[in-house]
């Protein structure tokens, strides 16, 4: 009996000896109602109390204020009975009144009969591994925030199977999808939908499980089934301690914005360079012309003085004759030759306008000059021309018009207005009017004929251009050219206002003497 | 006078294009004066160094071998030639109308209307009528 008795005891009490002196654990045992029974050394370092304090104490002490107001210590050691087991973590108090982490494990222990006997309560304090854990969680935070942060770049886990684990605002961004829809998703997901795109992938894998890491540049394809151009970088997740394969990181970033926009500087930097080049040839072509207008004015300009002193020596030849009726008939043909002349002087003339104005040479010979004396010969020279035209022109000059100006360009610019008109209004009267504003003097030339096309205003004032057709109006299509740039030579401006059929209004605004001598 | 009276009534035509030379002096010769012809300013200053001293230079300035302006100089430098009147005949225009500060007496824009070319030559010219009116007591 007594060998019989004694045979369990010395385990028991061995066993007991060994939970006393248990340093790591509080390892003690409590009555229905909490009431601690026993005590042992890793009880007291972990919690302060010495056995003889707390034995008969309840254990409702180790709760903190706000977990006994909740009525915990008794919930749990109902729930223990209920299930027989129950584990906790939570924040415990020392008996010094300071807090520590804690991890419980309450079981309880019952009668033969099935009745409740009590509880061992197991308790090790986590506040050291708490501190870690607490280090490690926001460490990862820091890190979370920090691949949250990044938008360019699409930075998620896959585990060992290649299905998608996590998933960060970047991966939204350049992938597209919400983590709802990818999380548990395999990673072939973002690889176009080509034969083999599932082994493609879990190629990618197996390089990086095998050598740590796998890099491409290669098509993925984003939510909606847009192609990409991406760089992607696997990476390899070993678990530190055990170095087995956890799974794998994936950085991608999509390469088709910078490429596109270093395209699109490419394309733009191209077409600059052939719009510059196309800019060159039309400047070389328009330079080669001006040089060729400019040579052929000269070279026509040297006979065509001969000719005009041969022609008018012979009219004076010819005066002093006119009784004799040959002598008249010639004389008329000579005279007509020599309207002929004029106008061919005339013509060569504007081409050397032209000429000297591409060059800049146009020059001024300023002198003072009564504006409104000026149109009024220009209209009186004009009235047979006008009569024909079934014109009537009115003057209309108002105020002081004297000015420093070149007569002569002015009047070149009078006599294209007007002609202009008389060509273009022919039938309809044409208004000359000059009147000041702001000190400079305005000159109006208005026609009520066939007028000018909104697209062709500015069009009419460039050289060798014209808003008809050649074969219904002559001209070289430079009197408009010309006229401007005499105005501007004098600091001036000139316009039109106009509307198909309706008539034209050219406008110069002069100013009464060249800016440069102001002042 | 050094002028030899009978050249007093010409001109000296210089001007290198032949056509315009030769109108020119076509109409001078009609109204009476004589043309004396150079193609350029060093055969205009030949002649002149020569003795043949025109009552009238009329120049033209573009010239190959010593253009106007050249010879318009050389000859304000020259004493005997400083008097004679210059007229310059060109087809530039100039703003002040003289070369390098220099004013020629007159200066007539090619092309020229004849009835201003004569004009202007009657003014600094000896006119034939009073040449021959000159010449006739002699």
């Amino acid at each position: 009996m007594t060998s019989a008795m004694s045979t369990p005891l010395p385990v028991a009490e061995a066993t007991f000896a060994v939970l006393r002196e248990v340093k790591d654990y509080a390892i003690y045992l409590i009555d229905p109602k909490g009431i601690v029974l026993t005590w042992n050394e890793g009880a007291q370092l972990i919690k302060g109390y010495s056995a003889e304090e707390i034995i008969g104490q309840s254990f409702s002490r180790f709760f903190t204020r706000e977990d006994r107001a909740a009525g915990r210590p008794q919930m749990l050691l109902d729930r223990a009975a209920q299930m027989g087991r129950v584990q906790d973590e939570t924040w415990r108090l020392r008996k010094d009144g300071s807090a520590f982490w804690a991890d419980v494990v309450i079981t309880a222990i019952h009668n033969p009969d099935g009745s409740l006997k009590g509880y061992v309560k197991l308790t090790r304090d986590l506040t050291e591994r708490r501190h870690l854990d607490e280090l490690l969680r926001q460490s990862e935070e820091r890190l979370r925030l920090l691949i949250e942060n990044v938008k360019d770049y699409a930075i998620y886990m896959l585990d060992l199977h290649g299905r998608v684990t996590t998933w960060s605002s970047g991966a939204e961004k350049v992938l597209g999808y919400k983590a709802d829809e990818v999380l548990g998703q395999h990673v072939s997901m973002f690889f176009p939908r080509e034969p083999g795109f599932h082994q493609h992938a879990e190629r990618e894998l197996q390089i990086a499980s095998d050598t740590g890491r796998f890099e491409e540049a290669a098509w993925r394809v984003r939510k909606g089934g847009d192609r990409f151009w991406a760089e992607v970088v696997v990476t390899a997740i070993h678990d530190p301690d055990t170095g087995r394969l956890r799974g794998f990181s994936k950085v991608t970033r999509d390469l088709t914005l910078p490429m596109e926009m270093e395209a699109r500087a490419r394309n733009a930097t191209e077409q600059a360079e052939q719009e510059r080049e196309r800019a060159e040839v039309a400047q070389a072509a328009l330079n080669a012309r001006d040089e060729f207008i400019s040579v052929a004015a000269h070279e026509l300009r040297t006979p065509l003085t001969a000719l005009v002193i041969k022609m008018q020596g012979t009219a004076q030849a010819l005066r002093g004759n006119e009784s004799d009726p040959a002598t008249q008939r010639f004389a008329g043909r000579v005279d007509s030759a020599l309207k002929q002349i004029d106008r061919l002087n005339e013509l060569v003339e504007r081409l050397l306008d032209v000429s000297r104005i591409v060059r800049g040479r146009l020059q001024l010979m300023l002198r003072e000059t009564d504006f409104g004396e000026l149109a009024q010969r220009v209209i009186d020279d004009f009235a047979e021309t006008a009569k024909a035209a079934d014109c009537t022109v009115t003057l209309t000059a108002e105020g002081p018009l004297l000015g420093l100006w070149d007569n002569t360009r002015l009047e070149q610019v009078v006599v294209n207005l007007l002609s202009n008109a008389i060509k273009y209004g022919s039938g309809k009267p044409i208004e000359v009017r000059l009147h000041t504003q702001d000190g400079d003097v305005v000159l109006t030339v208005e026609d009520h004929g066939i007028g000018v096309a909104h697209e062709d205003l500015e069009r009419i004032f460039t050289r060798f251009e014209r808003a008809v057709p050649v074969r219904h109006y002559g001209g070289l299509g430079l009197g408009l050219y010309i006229s401007r740039s005499i105005v501007e030579a004098h600091g001036g401006s000139l316009r039109v206002e106009s509307k198909p059929n309706q008539g034209s209004r050219f406008i110069a605004e002069l100013p009464r003497r060249p800016r440069e001598l102001r002042a | 006078m050094n002028v030899p009276s009978d050249l007093r009534s010409s001109v000296m035509v210089v001007e290198d294009d032949y056509d315009i030379r030769e109108a020119i002096s076509e109409v001078l010769e009609d109204s009476g004066y004589r043309a004396l012809c150079a193609a350029n300013g060093r055969d205009a200053i030949e002649l002149l160094h020569s003795g043949v001293l025109p009552g009238l230079v009329l120049l033209d300035l573009m010239m190959p071998v010593m253009d106007g302006r050249e010879l318009f100089l050389s000859m304000l430098r020259d004493e005997k030639l400083r008097e004679i009147p210059v007229v310059v005949l060109s087809a530039q225009p100039s703003r002040d109308q003289t070369i390098d500060g220099l004013a020629p007496k007159a200066w007539l824009k090619k092309p020229v209307h004849l009835d201003t070319l004569l004009s202007t030559v009657r003014r600094f010219c000896l006119s034939p009528s009073h040449h021959a009116v000159a010449v006739t007591p002699a």
